[in-house]
């Protein structure tokens, strides 16, 4: 990434947090000097087939990396992450509840119709509606008002606090202050939808030569379990900051096929370095390696109602004894961070916490964690069940734990590798000892790492309550002001963590190979680089 | 013959439904969903995906409504590919899996039983073993190895072929996953070959034809070849089976749109109309593969008869 | 466990082969001197011997431990120079132990589970093909809907409902492995029902079982024999899968299908860590197919 780019995006995202409402295209602004190859095609691997080509029903990171080509919502995020308008140009909070969006006139339709705020009402309603049964329903519906209702079946998808003013004017209305929206509206599952298309072909409106979309992409061929291929829009409204003329993601699954298909030319973007191989790769293609954190959590789920430890001091040692640097340094060994909350760096409306032990030399460490163990009445010896699903990722990692506390604790760990289904159900259901889990952001806001610890979340596989941080939480979301909103849910997450409901290792990075002609790649804090902004440099 | 035949095809109807009910009680007997994923959906989100997929009804009225859905060639739709039917799914697949898999055993037989013949006729000599080691090579080196190599040798080494992928039956993407296969069945193929070609060779009317002085040429092929070829077609309907529908590492390796992997990734997310479906046309594949072997037998021994 | 096997099955034929219509003739001592002609099989059997005393004893005297991690120590390449002589794996755990106690688990695993799903896909394919009709059809049927249904379901469900055991994972194995067998067992049933000497047993009216086991799979040995050691490779690998699934061996205890599937991962990065299980597994694997070789052409009645 040259310098001067990530000034010049820098100074966008500076007068974009100062404006607020002035809306401006800026996308994939090829650097001055850098000269692009005549044939402008990309191919990169997704990592798997995406379950659907509709945004309300993508939920897998292959699917929405490809309907986040094909489709444009309100805004969309760039190579940094930086929030950019899309179909709106403008937006701004009216109330502490509403928000008002002007979109743009010149949004089109790949065949040629207009994108009008009535698109996106019909879009958003039939995101909620029950019918649809759209995996994110919740997730993102809980944020408009109605949403939660909706889903339930205890009202009509019509009554969605979303309303087109006019044709170029779309107002939203929240059930509390939603201060991450712009954010939010940038996930593909609220992006407009062509109801003429959708009313025509049902479920096969998503099929090349039927799709009608307003992104900077066009749906041209899809093979299952092969390829698919997108081409440039040409009526896509910012199409002069377009580079990129065809895309085609591969679903490849197996991360050294992966790899080998990047070193034969087929592929130019590898999605996953097999585990351990990261260094070899770093010296071999010290141009083409890629390794950027995003907003992502490695942690072991302690079951809170468990007999062993539901004590907070059994939690306490487990989690102090784990060398997270020499986990990071060396187990892992592919640029991840060690983590010590449940809130990533990076993560906006909430500061990273952590815990006074973290400082300390080891030995001290070891101490008084067999001190709290000693006073809990846990003898060495002891058995640990631990469960994880089969990836080599995570066996290392677990026997790199079960190691530690083995050797610092005298802890004896039984080790279970669980085909993935099975772990998701035993997780769910509480019914497991010490479990592995990980959890990605669905938007940049801390609430998305709460769900992880607080009580009664769908999320929680913990099973922990913190009453008096649930009551900051829920102060903070009630707050329109943004200060006070981060410190009530950095002190609640503090809270939390020092009840120790889980154990949080690494923050997750992507490391990846992407040729080195690939530019625009940037430092994503979700691990999302559309298209539009990518571009092939000569070469 | 043509009754036999006939009767078969008709066994394959109760095969068929048995088959069908086992693998569904299996399916919702598996702990895990096809809706359990990393983020927990909530309970409303569930109940809503349960309905679409009539997953709410009693197990009973799911498994008519699936049976008379079949009866008229629907395999329902995808739970996990929400943009396919499952006979969409099945109908890419399919093709892909047979040119690979049906090309692959073709080629085996030949090599396997050109390997047996070689090493049979120089049984115990430095060729035998020469051969045997040769032959076995994808019977002593798991494919998931021995697939990598020829990736490293063969598209990354010397840039002749496409690392993997598929194109539309380009023999280019076909070459490799080939040669795995045929790596895997000429170690059965050959060495069944060798065992029951001695066997032959060891036997009165080819000791006979010897002493009239025969040229061992002809022997082979005119004489000892067809009562040999016996075991080797038993064993063929199980290579072909598996080639065909079970080549899940060839597929993940080359990364190839086929039956075999569509089968384990349909398990592991508990698509459960993918794995129904599946699991009727693997047992027609089977039974028809079988059908043939058995056909074959009273082909090669006329004293077979059903 | 592979010479024992090889020992369990010897003494099997020959009391079978005693009672064999081929009778008179001191049958087992011709193929035994038959059999230590077989350079290539004798020399695979000395292999065979050294590398399963090695997987017994080896774990006992080596300085390291299987499952002991150095965080000083991980993924070094092997040297002469420290006691690591295969290397560490990606957890500083040295390879040579690990190697060792892999072969317990995949020696035991693969020699049980073969003899196993071999007796079951005999006796199954043998009846099958012998009494023919209804029963051959219906024994069929169920081997066809064996290979449809899909195997990660059961062996998921298997440990779901029975938890982890070995004997349960010889049995998954067993479950998966023994249709092949079955088939080729049944076709070759059919080919040796025709002939004349069976047809005479029948007319002087020997009882059905008596001719299937004293007249028929005497006669299928040659191929069975072949056919079991082609089954060893598949068997010891399903292990691997079913450790994946929480049925197999589970870290830190490993096998040699773990060890290779964990290697095949960093071929390129860390090469040794796949080359020394995946050698010891070849190795291991040729033995046995020129001991089953060298077996056949031993107790080929014809051969001589």
């Amino acid at each position: 990434m040259s310098h001067n780019k990530s000034l010049r995006v820098a100074a966008a995202a500076v007068a974009l947090a100062l404006a607020g409402t002035t809306g401006f295209a800026m996308a994939a602004q090829v650097p001055a000097g850098v000269k692009l190859a005549a044939k402008q095609e990309l191919t990169r691997n997704t990592g798997s087939e995406p379950e659907s080509l509709d945004p309300v029903l993508a939920e897998s990171v292959p699917a929405n990396t490809i309907t986040a080509d094909l489709f444009e919502g309100l805004t969309a995020t760039d190579s940094f992450g930086k929030v950019m308008p899309g179909v709106a140009e403008s937006w701004k909070q009216t109330s502490p509840t509403t928000w008002v969006f002007k979109l743009r006139k010149n949004a089109k339709w790949s065949d040629g119709s207009a994108v009008t705020a009535s698109d996106f009402v019909y879009g958003w309603q039939r995101f909620v509606e029950p019918k649809t049964a759209s995996p994110y329903a919740s997730t993102y519906g809980i944020f408009i008002q109605n949403g939660k209702e909706i889903t339930e079946g205890k009202k009509p998808a019509s009554s969605l606090g979303v309303k087109a003013v006019d044709k170029y004017t779309l107002e939203v209305q929240t059930p509390y202050p939603v201060p991450f929206m712009p954010s939010l509206v940038a996930n593909t599952q609220l992006a407009p939808l062509p109801k003429a298309t959708i009313d025509k072909f049902g479920k096969d409106w998503t099929k090349p030569g039927k799709m009608v979309s307003n992104g900077a992409f066009a749906l041209k061929d899809w093979q299952v379990n092969s390829k698919i291929v997108v081409e440039k829009n040409a009526q896509y409204w910012d199409l002069k900051n377009v580079q990129l003329a065809k895309i085609t993601y591969l679903p490849i699954e197996d991360h050294n096929a992966d790899v080998k298909l990047y070193e034969s030319g087929e592929n130019d973007w590898v999605l996953e370095l097999p585990s351990g191989t990261y260094d070899k790769y770093k010296a071999q293609y010290p141009k083409e390696i890629r390794n950027a954190p995003f907003l992502g959590l490695r942690y072991y789920s302690l079951n809170n109602k468990d007999p062993l430890l539901k004590d907070v001091r059994v939690r306490k040692a487990l989690s102090m004894v784990l060398d997270r640097d020499i986990l990071a340094k060396k187990v892992t060994a592919d640029g991840q961070s060690p983590a010590y909350s449940a809130i990533v760096t990076g993560t906006a409306g909430a500061d990273v916490t952590s815990y006074d032990w973290v400082k300390w030399p080891m030995a001290k460490r070891v101490e008084e964690a067999k001190k709290l163990l000693a006073e809990a009445g846990v003898k060495p010896g002891t058995k640990l069940k631990f469960a994880y699903n089969t990836s080599d990722y995570h066996k290392k990692m677990a026997i790199f734990a079960a190691s530690e506390w083995k050797s610092k604790l005298g802890l004896n760990t039984e080790l279970e590798s669980l085909e993935f289904k099975v772990l998701l159900k035993k997780r769910h259901d509480a019914d497991y000892q010490i479990a592995r889990n990980g959890w990605n952001a669905d938007y940049n806001d801390a609430t998305t790492f709460l769900a992880l610890v607080q009580c009664d979340n769908d999320q929680n596989d913990n099973k922990n309550c913190n009453a008096k941080a649930e009551a900051l939480i829920k102060q903070g979301s009630d707050t329109t002001d943004q200060a006070k909103r981060k410190q009530l849910f950095t002190q609640a997450v503090k809270m939390i963590m020092d009840d120790y409901p889980m154990i949080p290792l690494l923050q997750y990075t992507a490391p990846r190979l992407v040729k080195s002609y690939v530019g625009g790649y940037g430092k994503n804090p979700m691990d999302r680089y559309r298209g539009k902004d990518l571009y092939i440099i000569q070469h | 013959m043509w009754s036999y035949t006939f009767r078969r095809v008709l066994a394959t109807i109760p095969t068929l439904l048995a088959v069908i009910t086992v693998c569904y009680l299996l399916l919702h007997l598996t702990p895990g969903g096809p809706f359990d994923g990393e983020r927990k959906v909530s309970a409303a989100v569930l109940a809503n995906l349960q309905a679409k997929y009539h997953l709410d009804l009693p197990l009973w009225q799911q498994y008519l409504y699936y049976i008379k859905s079949l009866l008229q060639g629907d395999l329902g739709a995808s739970f996990r590919y929400a943009d396919w039917s499952v006979n969409d799914l099945v109908g890419k697949a399919l093709p892909v899996s047979a040119a690979i898999g049906g090309g692959a055993i073709v080629i085996s037989l030949f090599i396997g039983v050109a390997l047996g013949i070689v090493a049979a006729l120089r049984q115990n000599s430095l060729i035998d073993y020469l051969v045997m080691l040769l032959g076995n090579i994808g019977g002593a080196f798991p494919s998931f190895v021995l697939g990598p190599v020829l990736v490293m040798v063969f598209a990354i080494g010397l840039e002749w072929l496409p690392a993997g992928g598929w194109d539309d039956f380009a023999l280019r993407y076909m070459v490799l996953p080939m040669a795995l296969l045929v790596f895997i069945n000429i170690s059965t193929i050959g060495r069944v070959m060798r065992g029951s070609m001695i066997e032959v060779l060891g036997s009165n009317f080819i000791r006979t034809a010897r002493a009239k002085g025969l040229p061992m040429r002809t022997i082979v092929l005119r004489h000892a070849l067809k009562p040999a070829l016996m075991p080797v077609v038993s064993v063929i309907g199980p290579l072909a089976i598996s080639s065909i529908t079970a080549a899940v590492v060839t597929e993940t390796v080359f990364g190839l749109p086929g039956l075999g992997k569509l089968i384990v990734n349909g398990a592991a997310n508990r698509d459960y109309t993918l794995v129904l479906g599946l699991v009727v046309l693997v047992t027609v594949i089977t039974v028809v593969l079988n059908l043939l072997v058995d056909l074959a037998y009273a082909l090669l021994d006329p004293k077979i008869r059903y | 466990m592979m010479q024992s096997k090889q020992k369990a099955m010897t003494a099997a034929l020959d009391n079978s082969l005693a009672d064999a219509a081929v009778e008179g003739r001191s049958l087992w001592r011709d193929a035994r001197v038959r059999f230590f002609r077989n350079k290539a099989a004798v020399l695979s059997l000395i292999v065979l011997a050294l590398i399963t005393l090695a997987c017994i004893f080896g774990p006992m005297v080596l300085p390291h431990t299987y499952e002991d991690t150095d965080w000083d120590a991980m993924g070094i390449a092997p040297t002469l120079a420290n006691t690591h002589w295969f290397g560490t794996d990606a957890l500083g755990r040295d390879l040579l132990v690990r190697c060792l106690i892999g072969g317990r688990i995949s020696l035991m695993v693969g020699a049980l589970a073969t003899i196993a799903s071999v007796a079951l896909g005999i006796v199954w394919g043998a009846t099958a093909g012998f009494m023919g009709g209804k029963v051959d059809s219906l024994m069929m049927r169920i081997v066809d809907m064996m290979y449809a249904v899909p195997y990660l379901l059961i062996a998921i469900l298997m440990v779901t409902l029975l938890g982890r055991d070995f004997y349960l994972v010889v049995l998954t194995i067993t479950v998966f492995s023994w249709m092949d067998m079955a088939r080729v067992v049944r076709g070759q049933t059919l080919a040796i029902k025709s002939k004349e000497y069976v047809e005479a047993a029948h007319a002087i009216g020997v009882s059905t079982p008596k001719i299937i086991f004293r007249h028929i799979v005497p006669n299928l040995l040659g191929i069975v024999v072949i056919y079991t050691t082609v089954t060893v490779p598949g068997v010891i690998l399903t292990e691997s899968v079913l450790s994946f699934l929480g049925l197999g061996v589970q870290e830190p205890m490993t096998s040699w299908g773990v060890l290779i599937q964990d290697g095949a991962g960093v071929m390129d990065a860390s090469p040794w860590i796949l080359l020394f299980p995946a050698g010891l597994l070849s190795v291991t694997l040729y033995c046995a197919n020129y001991i089953g070789d060298g077996l056949r052409d031993a107790l080929d009645p014809k051969d001589r």
